[in-house]
C-alpha cells in the first residue's frame, strides 16, 4: 500500500480539493503543513520535491505531484475502486477535464490576483477588473450547473471538488448572492451534505474568508 | 472514422496547440473560422455548442468538447495510434497532467489579462503586476525545461504543444529574452523542426505578436 503525504496549508482552496478527494476515496494519508507566508515552500528541500514551489504537493512512496487537478486525478486512476469521480469513458472525461480547467484557470487565477499579492506584498487595493473577472467566474459555473446537481451532470466527480474548494472560498473577495446564483447556492448546500466537507473544506474556507473580512478596498 | 470539426481562430494560441495536435496525429478535420471580433462566439448557435463561448471548441460527430488541454488529451486518447504524446501510465499522464494546468493556469491566464481586456475594451495602461506575472511563467518553464529536451522529459507530448502554443505567444506582451532563457528558447527552436509547426502555430503567432506589440503603455 503507498504511502500518501500531502503538503498544503489549511486555508488553500487548492488544498481542500485534494482533501475532499482523499476522504472520498477512503485513503489514509499524513499531512504536512507548509506555511507559505512564512516562505516554506521556497527552502531547498521543499524545491527538490516541487520546483515550482506551491501547494498541494503529493508525495506518493517518493514519487511528487502537484498541482491539485493532477493530483486528484492521479488519485482516483490510481487508487479508485471505480472510476465514477473520474470517468475512463473518454467524452464524459473529456467534460469532467473542461471543467477541472475552468476551475483552474477561470476560478482559480482570479482568487489567487487578489490573494497572492495581499499575502506576499501587503496590496490592499484591488482593481474592480479583478473583482469582474470573479463574476465571469460565477456565470460561467451557474450556466454549467443548469438543473444538473453537480457540475458535469447527475454524478459528483472530481470536478465538483475542485470547483467547490475555490467558489467556497471566493466570497472572500465577491459575495455569492443566492439570488443571482441560485444553482450555485444549492450544489454548494448539496455537497456541504457530504460527511467529510466541513472538515475538508468549509473550515478551511471560512478562515480564509475571514481573513478578508474588511481588509481589501476595491478601486 | 468521425467527422472532426474544430472551430478557432488562428491568433488563438489554444487552438494553435490543438491543431499542432491534430497533425502530430495525423487526423483530418475540418477548420472553422469563429470571428471573435464580430462576437460570433456570443451567438446562440455558438452557444449550443459551448456554452462558455470560448474556442477552440472540438465538433467529433455532434459531440462538441471545449478547453484546449481537454481536446487534446481526448484526441490523443480516443485517436492516437499509440500513447506517446499523452502516455497512460498512471504517473506519466500526472506529470503531464501538471504541466497541462501550469500552462492553462500560470501561463495562459497572464497573457489572456492583458490581451483580453485590450481586445474587447481598448485597454492599453498594463500594471506592472501583470508583467511580472507573465515573468514567472517564462522563470517556472525555464525551470521545468532543465537539460531535458521537452517539458516533461526526452519524449514530446501534448505539454509542449499547449505550452509552446502559449509560450510562442508571450513575447506579444512580454519580450523572451533568449539570454535570460536559453531553454526555452532552444526548446522552441527544437519544435520548429516539426514539419507542421509553422504553419498551424508560428504563422498564427506572427499575426498575434504583430496586433499587439507595441500597443501597451506598462505602468
Amino acid at each position: 500500500m503507498s504511502k500518501l503525504v500531502l503538503y498544503g496549508m489549511d486555508i488553500s482552496p487548492p488544498v481542500h480539493a485534494c482533501l475532499l478527494t482523499l476522504r472520498a476515496l477512503e485513503l489514509e494519508f499524513e499531512y504536512i503543513e507548509v506555511n507559505l507566508v512564512a516562505g516554506e515552500q521556497k527552502t531547498e528541500e521543499f524545491l527538490q520535491k516541487n520546483p515550482q514551489h506551491t501547494i498541494p504537493l503529493l508525495e506518493d512512496d517518493g514519487t511528487f505531484i502537484w498541482d491539485s487537478h493532477a493530483i486528484c486525478s492521479y488519485l482516483v486512476d490510481k487508487f479508485g475502486q471505480s472510476d465514477d469521480l473520474y470517468p475512463k469513458d473518454l467524452v464524459k472525461r473529456a467534460h469532467v477535464q473542461q471543467r477541472l480547467y475552468f476551475d483552474a484557470s477561470v476560478l482559480f487565477m482570479p482568487l489567487k490576483n487578489i490573494c497572492g499579492p495581499f499575502f506576499y506584498e501587503k496590496v490592499t487595493e484591488v482593481p474592480q477588473e479583478k473583482i469582474n473577472n470573479i463574476r465571469d467566474g460565477y456565470k460561467h459555473l451557474e450556466t454549467f450547473l443548469g438543473d444538473n446537481p453537480y457540475v458535469t451532470g447527475d454524478t459528483l466527480t472530481i470536478a465538483d471538488f475542485c470547483c467547490a474548494a475555490t467558489v467556497s472560498s471566493l466570497p472572500a473577495f465577491l459575495e455569492i448572492d443566492p439570488e443571482i446564483y441560485p444553482k450555485i447556492t444549492a450544489w454548494l448546500a448539496r455537497l456541504s451534505e457530504l460527511p467529510y466537507y466541513q472538515e475538508s473544506n468549509a473550515d478551511g474556507a471560512e478562515k480564509y474568508i475571514s481573513i478578508f473580512k474588511d481588509a481589501l478596498t476595491i478601486v | 472514422m468521425s467527422k472532426l470539426v474544430l472551430y478557432g481562430v488562428d491568433i488563438s494560441p489554444p487552438v494553435r496547440a490543438c491543431l499542432l495536435t491534430l497533425r502530430a496525429l495525423n487526423l483530418s478535420y475540418e477548420y472553422i473560422e469563429v470571428d471573435l471580433f464580430s462576437f460570433e462566439h456570443r451567438t446562440e448557435e455558438f452557444h449550443k455548442k459551448n456554452p462558455q463561448q470560448t474556442v477552440p471548441v472540438l465538433d467529433d460527430n455532434g459531440t462538441f468538447i471545449w478547453d484546449s488541454h481537454a481536446i487534446c488529451c481526448y484526441l490523443v486518447d480516443k485517436y492516437g495510434k499509440n500513447d506517446e504524446l499523452y502516455p497512460k501510465d498512471v504517473l506519466k499522464r500526472a506529470l503531464v497532467n501538471q504541466r497541462l494546468y501550469f500552462d492553462a493556469s500560470a501561463l495562459f491566464m497572464p497573457l489572456r489579462n492583458i490581451s483580453v481586456p485590450y481586445f474587447y475594451h481598448n485597454v492599453t495602461e498594463v500594471p506592472q503586476e501583470k508583467l511580472n506575472n507573465v515573468k514567472e511563467g517564462y522563470k517556472h518553464l525555464e525551470n521545468f525545461l532543465g537539460d531535458n529536451k521537452y517539458v516533461n522529459g526526452d519524449i514530446m507530448t501534448i505539454a509542449d504543444f499547449c505550452c509552446a502554443a502559449t509560450a510562442s505567444s508571450l513575447p506579444a506582451v512580454l519580450k523572451m529574452d533568449p539570454v535570460e532563457f536559453p531553454k526555452i528558447a532552444a526548446w522552441l527552436g527544437r519544435l520548429e523542426k516539426l514539419p507542421y509547426y509553422e504553419e498551424v502555430n508560428n504563422v498564427g503567432v506572427r499575426k498575434y505578436i504583430e496586433m499587439l506589440k507595441d500597443k501597451f503603455t506598462y505602468v
